[in-house]
């Protein structure tokens, strides 16, 4: 079971890297965050913990249900291209991107050692997918397509708190959800803000400050 | 005891300011609760340098004394800030930059800000820690961007974008900190307080790639070079009271960080490997930014690269790692944080004056502001580590350090840039503040309240770099018993 969903999440993160267009990339970040869901959900049948229950369940609302709508309202509303805006093309992104997979075996075989097949496997998917948050952010011109960078980056990484240490303090989880919730309408506030200044979203034209 | 009274006058203050309409007001009731803040702040240092660590609030806080120290620091320049604020934003609103109503906004958001910077050292947990240091990038962006402009809102992205990432690889390094502590068969938990006594046993390679995640997670709010890109942009669009503490205490909360996961580190792996990696950033950090400072036409872009540079230089001290360099180094982020928001106090005067932020459309500002003029005249000598002034004092006890460790290359670097960086500031300053009045300016002055926060700030300047080169050891000491060595 657990093999099937982090192939799942493999899948969803080349389909992010490959995505054209913002609402395919949100479709893809949407079926990552169910997987995460997913993980969350067995775990906490597993040890029957009732913070496991609650972390699964605002995992669902936030990134599933509320952060795709309001990234959907956002491109709606300031009607900007739907382009992402690649710097480099999907064919020669999904090369990078199999090459991250490639680094991120060897990073956590080097980290753990190869006795752990399984967490082994799971630190290196986890590792993965914050390396393809980082590379949507840098290689991505659009504001949106940062904003989803960085929340692919955080969605590796609650799969290695999740998975690796089982999970973090109850209140710490909670704290970073409220957090990440946060961030994400300040940073929609300031597409808004772009868009109304610059009449387009294109971070890499963002270039008055300099020196 | 005083600790949630630091905590909670912010947060009251702030509410405060969704209750009550008249901003003149709102700034004055500010000033009161930060002098409470501040009083509180001295008297939760001393006891803790007496009585040692002190945890409350089901452990949830955990103070020892570096924790109350960096308390300290916020609360000295926040106080400043407060008072600096009154005078300030009363002059915007007469200009017309910003509406009455807006600067009820700025309140609020000011008492936000300085609460999650109170947070960050008093926390005992390392991922609420991570929490409270995102919310200070959350809540000051809007800071940032407060002025509406291109120029500002692209600030704010770029603020906003760059420092997420990086908070993100210092929640990775969390993480893996918290791993390798459950992995060693302890029970689970992220607190500093359990984790420090059992560092020794700790899986070392493990901690030393979540170090390394976590000087580039928190080393980019701290803005160490080449993390630092976002730093001059948001220094210098941000509202000036915010300027100073960005500049002055909000790195120097992502530097605490750095060092509680440091002394973790250096009782887990060993000594080597932390001042490597520290020193290494430092010097990067120095060089970098006396390059910029060199050829910088901003005036707040030039005080914000400076912030890079003395960055870099407590970096170095910490990295030296004896007890002189520690001592030094810390004193630094004090007389740093000091010296720093009086700059941008005066910074901020000539900016709202002269409506110009580039250096070579600026000149006499001794005429046009005598009183902001002759403290950005001393206050060029105290940030460029003349003495007598208190910069002077710390910069010579971590050179003297690094001479008598026998690390004489990281000396001659560091002596070789700050004097580079004297030569271009002299230089900067020499061509702004004298020279003729330009044509259409009068001569102005400042409001009584920010001219009290120079004399505050002004004064701890100077008080400390006299009194410090008596009391050395005794300083030394206390480092010793509160800290790595």
């Amino acid at each position: 079971m657990q093999a099937v969903i982090l192939f799942t999440v493999l899948v969803s993160t080349y389909l992010m890297v490959i995505a054209k267009r913002t609402p395919a990339l949100i479709r893809s970040f949407r079926y990552q965050s169910f997987c995460l869901f997913l993980v969350t959900l067995i775990i906490a049948l597993r040890e029957h913990q009732l913070d496991l229950y609650v972390v699964a369940g605002l995992l669902f609302i936030l990134k599933i249900v509320f952060i795709p709508q309001l990234l959907y309202r956002t491109i709606k509303k300031i009607k900007a291209s739907e382009d992402l805006g690649l710097f480099i093309n999907p064919q020669l992104s999904l090369i990078w991107a199999l090459g991250f997979t490639y680094l991120s075996w060897v990073f956590s075989t080097h980290l753990i050692g190869q006795t752990d097949a399984v967490r082994v496997i799971l630190l290196a998917v986890a590792f993965f997918v914050v390396l393809a948050g980082i590379f949507l952010m840098i290689f991505r011109m659009t504001a949106l397509a940062q904003i989803i960078g960085l929340l692919v980056m955080e969605n590796g990484i609650f799969l290695l708190a999740a998975m690796v240490s089982g999970g973090m303090p109850f209140f710490v989880e909670i704290a970073v959800f409220f957090d990440v919730f946060v961030s994400v309408l300040i940073m929609g506030f300031f597409v808004y803000r772009i868009n109304k200044f610059f009449t387009h979203i294109d971070v890499n034209k963002l270039s008055r400050l300099k020196g | 005891m005083e600790i949630f009274f630091i905590l909670g006058i912010p947060l009251l203050l702030a509410l405060t300011c969704l209750l009550i309409r008249n901003q003149r007001f709102l700034g004055i009731i500010n000033c009161l609760g930060y002098l409470l803040v501040l009083f509180l702040s001295v008297i939760l240092l001393k006891q803790i340098a007496l009585s040692g660590i002190k945890e409350s609030f089901l452990g949830f806080i955990c103070l020892d004394a570096l924790s109350a120290f960096f308390i300290f620091v916020i609360a000295v320049v926040v106080f400043a800030s407060a008072l600096y604020s009154v005078g300030y934003i009363k002059k915007d609103i007469n200009i017309g930059a910003i509406s009455e109503k807006k600067a009820r906004t700025y309140y609020l958001l000011f008492n936000l800000f300085c609460c999650s910077m109170f947070f960050v050292p008093a926390v005992n947990n390392l991922g609420m820690l991570w929490v409270s240091i995102e919310m200070t990038t959350l809540v000051s962006a809007f800071l940032v961007g407060f002025y509406n402009k291109k120029e500002s809102v692209e600030a704010a992205w770029k603020y906003i974008i760059i420092c997420s990432v990086g908070i993100t690889f210092a929640l990775l390094g969390t993480i893996l900190f918290s791993y390798a502590f459950s992995i060693s068969g302890l029970s689970r938990s992220l607190n500093w307080s359990d984790m420090v006594p059992v560092a020794h046993i700790l899986d070392k390679n493990i901690l030393k790639i979540a170090f390394i995640f976590i000087l580039v997670g928190y080393g980019t709010k701290a803005g160490l070079a080449p993390m630092h890109t976002w730093l001059p942009d948001a220094h210098s669009q941000a509202v000036a009271p915010i300027s100073a503490l960005l500049s002055g205490v909000l790195l120097k909360t992502a530097i605490y960080a750095i060092l509680r996961f440091g002394i973790i580190i250096i009782k887990g792996v060993g000594f080597a490997y932390f001042a490597h990696l520290m020193i290494l950033l430092g010097i990067i950090s120095l060089i970098v930014s006396s390059g910029f400072i060199l050829v910088q036409k901003d005036l707040k872009r030039l005080l914000a690269y400076s912030s890079i540079e003395h960055i870099g230089i407590i970096s170095i001290g910490f990295g030296l790692g004896t007890p002189l360099a520690c001592a030094g180094a810390l004193l630094h982020v004090f007389n740093h944080a000091v010296t720093k928001s009086f700059m941008f106090f005066g910074a901020g005067n000539i900016v709202s004056t002269y409506r110009k932020h580039n250096m070579n459309a600026i000149q006499g500002v001794i005429k046009v502001l005598p009183f902001t003029g002759m403290m950005m005249f001393l206050g060029v000598f105290a940030l460029t580590g003349f003495p007598p002034f208190s910069v002077f004092v710390s910069e010579m006890m971590i050179i003297i350090a690094a001479f008598t460790k026998g690390a004489y290359l990281i000396a001659v670097i560091l002596l070789l840039f700050l004097a580079v960086i004297f030569g271009a500031f002299i230089n900067h300053f020499g061509k702004i503040l004298f020279g003729n009045m330009p044509k259409g300016m009068v001569k102005t002055t400042e409001p009584l309240t920010g001219k009290l926060a120079f004399l505050f700030l002004g004064l701890l300047i100077c008080i400390t770099g006299f009194t410090l080169v008596f009391i050395k050891g005794e300083w030394i000491w206390i480092v010793q018993k509160l800290f790595l060595v």
